[in-house]
């Protein structure tokens, strides 16, 4: 048996869509027991509809939504994994009752709702910190869980407008633009994961349980801080710059051989410009005393990109990459979703998990960005179908008798299939 | 910040530069570690030299990139290069509980101040390293920054417009977010030490960042949509660019009060707008009709009026905005931080917050700042002998 990190660690999962099921599943691969919640009602968004109508935007594989859709969207399965399902319908007396029962036996809460939802149900930090004072509840929202704003809805996409990225992701002759990969989402899901340690420390320090407020435009806007500092100091507002870069010159994609094919390209120092012109064999380039140093280059940026597109153009974007990177000039080919999964070197750190999912078949698993020497992470458990350990949580965990359970799923509290299915 | 902080009673040595190392140790820093950066004398983390400059762009302490990554740290010179300066480090290693560096894998080995050597003398250390590409593999000794992570960990390849190149998220977003990985790691390794002891290596990379930070792109390759760049759905205010969001967020019984504030209200029962998945399904019409209400009106006010119907809106912020924004105001976000170059300044505040814990937030610290209080407090050398460390260019 690996030696898993949080081991014994249980968490009661209500987080949905994207960023919060990031920070779950990725505390699913360090060992914790996580136990996702959602209602026949209302499903996890990233479950799509039960019955999908066309354009919805979920995706499931080989097109075919099938006969238990909820259970195949991509999205779902990427997401939850490492995940119990539970099915709980929070509106009723009786789901609130077995909820909080299940607080009382969890370390964790977890929830990216708008910031008002669980207080609405009557489930909100302070109802829960009333039955498990030990209990960390660690709170996720686009704004907070304070302020005027803290009730807007919002996506990866809207954050990224709000939270000051899209006013600096642009072509510099064009408008500003999203990054069509509600980049907001994963990242604050990898915060999540330290936050949450650092309430698990505290609690073993003090005994002290809390609430953990993680706003995601706050976390995004924390990129960026140097800009405010600018803006105060030099009045300067941050615009489009392209793929262009302050100081790091030449900096840019480059078109290659085949078909939508590109390379990245980013000069940092002197050093690495020689090493450029050499990978060009490009003696005289080296010598061009007005790209000498670094100002320069930017001065003649335009030109520099010309040059570089005339020496990609003949060459596969990995070859590019290869050759400059063997002359110690960072570079790295623009990989595509089919490029990513196969890459070599991800490959050969064991970075993707193939994993087999009853219902949606076998694919390669995104996994956690950090290596534990002595804490492995634990081979990926597929995404559980909707429901499917109801029987387990409700009697295993909680110790309800079978015909409990059974009257729970004649009531509809709990269930395997989603309103609107039949 | 006391000893009960969450991280109060926590030693972290600092071999980091540049961004992705200092974000995670501002953040160590933020819950109440001791940071001290270990700094080659004379220039110092090559962040000092870096653009924008808050003041004289020739001295060391006035890059707005180094002031904000730093914050809460303290500042130490050592040449580990040097066999002096290297034993040194070990000296201070020992009495360390986290050790963060970002060099190029195998050198830290090289100057025998791997996690090996280290962790011989003090079991307990936790030793992140922080790579473009990693500890192991093929790539392990490539280059790499910010655009090159997101090129080749799949992120790029669907930003941009349909006709042009690939394009990058601006700023540092991939290098910050390496940072926060890596910060999330170490505090797992921390949790492990706390309960079993024994500290560990972690290995944290920009490339595999970057390949968890792409969400759709490698799921709907293999569920069979094509991932490619496609155009914005952003529209043009008076003062900037919205996105109304009306496709996810607006209920049925909404849509009517919304037609009557755009002034349109036929559209009400009109079968191309009157449900969610229709206006997605028409979604570029829907927002040509929006964009005439929208063209002469501020954005903020686009924004706040729309989400008061449930809308799913964005309004695209710029630096100047975020400063001002009420929302961030209220939870007084931005803090102020008085520095000697620059006077009193307001930074982003904390990444998040545990009731009852204050972020530590104080001034990044100067070149060599904390020389005499480091080595002659912590490891005991006297005045002489610091001054024969920096005779030989140790310190």
């Amino acid at each position: 048996m690996a030696d898993l990190a949080l081991d014994g660690l249980r968490i009661l999962d209500l987080t949905q869509v994207a960023v919060g099921p990031y920070t779950t599943f990725m505390l699913g691969y360090m060992g914790a027991e996580i136990i996702k919640v959602e209602s026949c009602s209302r499903m996890d968004i990233s479950r799509g509809q039960a019955r999908p109508t066309p354009g919805a935007g979920r995706v499931y594989p080989g097109g075919e939504p099938g006969e238990r859709p909820w259970n195949r969207a991509g999205h779902h399965v990427h997401r939850n994994v490492n995940k119990l399902s539970l099915t709980l319908d929070l509106a009723t007396p009786k789901g609130k009752e077995l909820f909080l029962s299940l607080a009382g036996i969890c370390d964790v809460l977890a929830e990216n709702y708008r910031a008002s939802v669980m207080d609405r149900l009557g489930l909100g930090y302070e109802a829960v910190s009333r039955v498990n004072p030990q209990i960390i509840y660690l709170k996720i929202s686009s704004q907070g869980a304070t302020g005027p704003e803290r009730d807007y809805g919002s996506l990866g996409s809207t954050l990224e407008q709000t939270a000051g990225l899209a006013a600096v992701t642009g072509y510099i002759d064009g408008a500003p633009l999203m990054t069509n990969e509600t980049f907001p989402d994963p990242v604050v899901g990898i915060l999540g994961v330290g936050a949450l340690m650092a309430a698990l420390r505290r609690r073993r320090r003090t005994g002290k349980g809390g609430l953990v407020d993680l706003a995601q435009r706050e976390v995004t806007v924390g990129m960026q801080g140097e800009a405010f500092l600018d803006l105060q100091v030099n009045n300067r507002v941050a615009g489009l710059t392209g793929n262009r870069h302050k100081s790091r010159n030449p900096q840019g994609v480059y078109q290659c051989l085949g078909d939508d094919n590109w390379l990245a390209v980013s000069v940092g120092s002197d050093e690495e410009w020689m090493g450029l012109c050499r990978a060009m064999n490009s003696p005289e380039l080296a010598q061009d005393h007005r790209l000498l140093i670094a100002e320069g280059r930017g001065h003649h940026h335009d030109e520099l990109d010309r040059l570089l597109t005339e020496w990609t153009r003949e060459r596969d974007h990995y070859q590019a990459m290869h050759i400059l990177q063997a002359h110690g000039v960072p570079a790295g080919a623009v990989l595509k979703g089919g490029e990513v999964i196969s890459d070599p070197h991800l490959e050969a750190r064991g970075f993707w998990d193939w994993v087999e999912h009853p219902e949606a078949g076998g694919y390669k698993q995104v996994t956690i960005p950090w290596k534990l020497s002595r804490n492995p992470r634990k081979e990926t458990t597929p995404a559980p179908g909707l429901g499917e350990h109801n029987g387990w949580v409700l009697g295993e965990l909680l110790g309800l008798p079978q015909v409990d359970i059974d009257e729970l799923m004649e009531q509809g509290i709990i269930g395997v299939r989603p309103v609107g299915a039949d | 910040m006391t000893e009960e902080a969450v991280l109060g009673d926590i030693r972290v040595l600092d071999l980091s530069e540049d961004i992705a190392g200092p974000f995670c140790t501002k953040l160590l820093a933020g819950l109440g570690a001791e940071v001290v950066k270990v700094e080659r004398p004379g220039t110092g983390d090559v962040a000092r030299i870096a653009p924008p400059f808050l003041g004289d762009p020739s001295s060391l302490e006035a890059s707005g990139l180094f002031l904000y990554l730093n914050t809460g740290k303290k500042s130490i010179t050592l040449d580990i290069a040097n066999a002096e300066g290297a034993s040194v480090l070990r000296r201070l290693a020992e009495g360390c509980d986290i050790l963060v560096e970002s060099h190029p894998p195998g050198r830290m080995e090289s100057l025998g101040l791997g996690f090996d050597a280290l962790s011989g003398e003090n079991p307990g250390l936790i030793y992140t390293s922080i790579t473009p590409f990693g500890q192991t593999g093929p790539y392990r000794d490539y280059k790499g920054s910010d655009i090159v992570a997101q090129a080749i960990g799949a992120l790029m390849c669907v930003i941009g417009l349909p006709d042009r190149e690939p394009l990058k998220v601006g700023g540092n977003p991939l290098l910050c977010t390496t940072g926060m990985a890596a910060f999330s790691a170490t505090m797992l390794a921390l949790y492990v030490r706390d309960i079993e002891g024994h500290g560990q290596r972690v290995d944290v990379s920009e490339m595999e960042t970057t390949a968890v930070a792409q969400i759709h792109t490698s799921i709907h390759h293999q569920f069979g949509r094509n991932p490619e760049r496609r155009p914005s759905n952003l529209t043009r205010a008076r003062d900037g660019w919205v996105s109304p969001g009306l496709e996810t967020g607006v209920q049925e019984e909404t849509w009517p009060r919304v037609c009557e504030l755009l002034g349109v209200p036929e559209l009400a029962d009109d079968p191309r707008f009157n449900t969610g998945p229709a206006r997605r399904e028409n979604s570029q019409e829907l927002l040509a009709v929006v964009g005439q209400w929208a063209a002469d009106r501020p954005k903020e006010e686009i924004y706040h009026t729309l989400q008061g119907l449930r809308s799913i809106a964005g309004y695209v912020a710029t630096v100047e905005d975020l400063l001002a924004s009420r929302q961030l105001a209220d939870r007084e976000f931005f803090q102020p931080v008085v520095h000697p170059a620059t006077g009193e300044l307001m930074y982003p505040g904390p990444a998040f917050r545990i009731e009852g814990e204050t972020w530590k937030h104080e001034r990044a610290p100067q070149l060599g700042e904390h020389n005499a209080d480091i080595y002659g407090g912590a490891l005991g050398y006297t005045a002489t002998q610091l001054e024969q460390l920096q005779k030989n260019g140790v310190v």
